[in-house]
């Protein structure tokens, strides 16, 4: 998997870091902290206990991008409604923005979207945003300028009037960002953000949140998707049945050293195609394009001579590293799961 | 109460979007039918039976759209995940409640002063002048539609759409015969049974209280006591009601 070039993170390079560092003086608090939580719903007609969520402890703080990853019913939602103050943590502590979460306090500077947003169909995106702002306490004209600057940002200027039942997923996506980011949140929590996205809308949030980091926002974040995980994220955390089985940067997480080496060739004859297989690299591709994979650093020099002397021609030497899909599924199948 | 306000105006507005206009035109409509049908048969009574029907169907088509929309109107918000955007902004989860109040009580009261305004005209068409004996009668169900409507709040808050309106017109039903509960009381039962059914006669809204047709119909003044005590015992009664809906709905779980 070609891991896409993260701007925010390479053009200005420090800057948000910096940002970040500083930020983190000013604001010594984590902006969100969890502290052994643990979550059990109840049947409610056999009272039999189910552990959503099991001893989570976090700490998220200003500038960084923050991935929850795991399957369906690992617990992420319910994380982050807990995180909401929409349920309540079994055990365990949780402050956001220092406060309870069930404190609305704690909300002031909070954008939230949800996972597969919903809002009302009797209104337009104008009125949304107007119950919203009003909701925050946003003064009205400010309120209506930053709306229409997120509407413009978000590619939804043209259907500022048009009722919601007529959006369509990927809109109500949008909107839904729109209403998250309108009160410039602090801690930004976004639930399965690309959800419904087409590639030209899921560069748009990415972009935007990359913004929103450099910003010093903090965002906490859950997806399936993982390739947009491992672009945007700073560290992530893996879970699995309500457990945090890895957490960390995501660099740190995945294998630094190379899994394969993959040299991209032009045309090689079935002999030598032949030989090395036989020595246990694989080759795909054919015509003027062939692929071959060497799991073994130290003979890809020994490929690459036996090539040379050959004459064919070498189109690219690279080291492939471990995704971070590849560490997910590595993770999982280490906790007995899939894999 | 800006946050309040807007959760107001957005149930007002979705109420007013979907539902409320085409019931005040039907009924409108029904009024105007009901009177020229019904005055040739009332042997020169015709004007009093045209108030008294149209008081009295105004009423309760006002207390059943309340009792309809306010049973599924927080279902929806749940169910849609409406709620979540909203309760992830710093509201309390009272202040959402007092919202959605608010909005269907002024939505509910709108229609009903709409028909009023229907049936002032038609009377006043039909027979000359407008009742206007009929506005007293009519805030007072006005306060009965805001205790209807705390009612149906309350139960929201908790349970199911369908249980939600067959408690609220349970509740509603049994108000209007909460007097009478006086008079088993009265009767001597049992200690149990007697503490039980005073128990009863307390927690019902007294709501024959706010029965002011009769007067109406016959151009009777209702009291200016009456009317001040019926104030008083409604908004204790709504806020007492929303308290308690406040409490149950700040401890809920949205799994």
């Amino acid at each position: 998997m070609s891991r896409e070039r993260d701007e925010s993170r390479r053009v200005p390079g420090w800057a948000p870091r910096v940002a970040g560092n500083l930020l983190q003086e000013v604001d010594p608090l984590p902006r969100v902290l969890l502290d052994g939580v643990t979550k059990v719903y109840r049947d409610p007609m056999t009272l039999r206990p189910a552990v959503a969520v099991e001893g989570l402890s976090l700490e998220l703080r200003p500038a960084e991008i923050f991935g929850l990853l795991g399957p369906n019913g690992a617990g992420k939602t319910s994380t982050i409604k807990m995180i909401l103050g929409l349920t309540r943590p079994t055990r365990g502590t949780i402050r956001l923005q220092g406060r309870d979460p069930r404190d609305p306090r704690s909300r002031a500077r909070l954008g939230y979207l949800p996972e597969n947003p919903s809002f009302y169909d009797h209104l337009v995106a104008d009125e949304v945003l107007g119950l919203m702002a009003d909701l925050f306490g946003i003064d009205p004209q400010l309120g209506r300028r930053r709306a229409e600057e997120l509407l413009r940002r978000l590619g939804l200027a043209g259907h500022t009037k048009k009722a919601l039942r007529k959006f369509s997923k990927g809109m109500t996506q949008r909107l839904g960002l729109c209403q998250a980011l309108l009160n410039e949140p602090k801690v930004l929590i976004l639930d399965e953000p690309m959800s419904g996205l087409d590639p030209i809308g899921r560069a748009e949030v990415k972009r935007i949140l990359r913004e929103e980091r450099a910003r010093g926002t903090t965002v906490l974040m859950s997806s399936h998707v993982l390739a947009e995980i491992e672009t945007l994220c700073d560290r992530v955390a893996i879970m699995d049945r309500g457990r945090v089985l890895r957490m960390g940067a995501v660099e740190s997480l995945l294998q630094s050293e190379a899994l394969e080496w993959e040299i991209v060739t032009d045309a090689i004859s079935p002999t030598r195609a032949a030989l090395l297989g036989s020595r246990g690299h694989r080759v795909e591709g054919g015509g003027t394009r062939w692929l071959i994979r060497v799991s073994d650093a130290a003979a890809v020099q020994e490929v690459l001579r036996d090539l040379t002397q050959e004459g064919v021609t070498i189109r690219a030497v690279e080291p492939r590293r471990e995704s971070l899909e590849e560490f997910f599924m590595r993770a999982l199948a280490s906790d007995g799961g899939p894999g | 109460m800006r946050r309040v306000l807007a959760i107001a105006r957005n149930t007002l507005r979705e109420v007013a979007r979907e539902r409320v206009a085409l019931v005040l035109a039907i009924f409108g409509l029904g009024i105007v039918v009901a009177s020229q049908a019904l005055s040739p048969l009332a042997l020169g009574e015709g004007r009093k039976v045209v108030v008294d029907f149209g008081l009295a169907g105004s009423t309760l088509v006002s207390i059943l759209l309340a009792i309809v929309l306010g049973s599924s109107l927080l279902h929806k918000e749940i169910e849609r995940k409406t709620v979540y955007a909203i309760l992830a902004k710093p509201v309390r989860r009272e202040e959402f409640l007092a919202g959605k109040f608010l909005g269907l009580w002024a939505a509910t009261a709108a229609l009903l002063l709409g028909m009023t305004a229907i049936l002032l005209a038609v009377v006043a068409l039909s027979y000359g002048a407008a009742p206007w004996g009929v506005l007293g009668a009519v805030s007072l169900s006005l306060l009965e539609l805001g205790i209807v409507t705390a009612i149906v709040v309350l139960f929201s808050a908790f349970t199911t759409p369908v249980l939600t309106a067959f408690f609220a017109l349970a509740a509603a039903a049994a108000g209007h015969f909460a007097e009478d509960l006086l008079y088993f009381v009265g009767r001597g039962a049992p200690g149990v049974a007697k503490a039980a059914t005073e128990g009863v006669y307390w927690i019902l809204p007294h709501l024959e209280l706010y029965n002011a047709r009769a007067l109406a119909v016959h151009n009777l003044p209702i009291g200016g006591e009456r009317m001040a005590f019926a104030l008083c015992y409604g908004l204790l009664y709504i806020g007492a009601v929303l308290a308690l809906a406040g409490t149950i709905f700040r401890h809920r779980e949205f799994r």
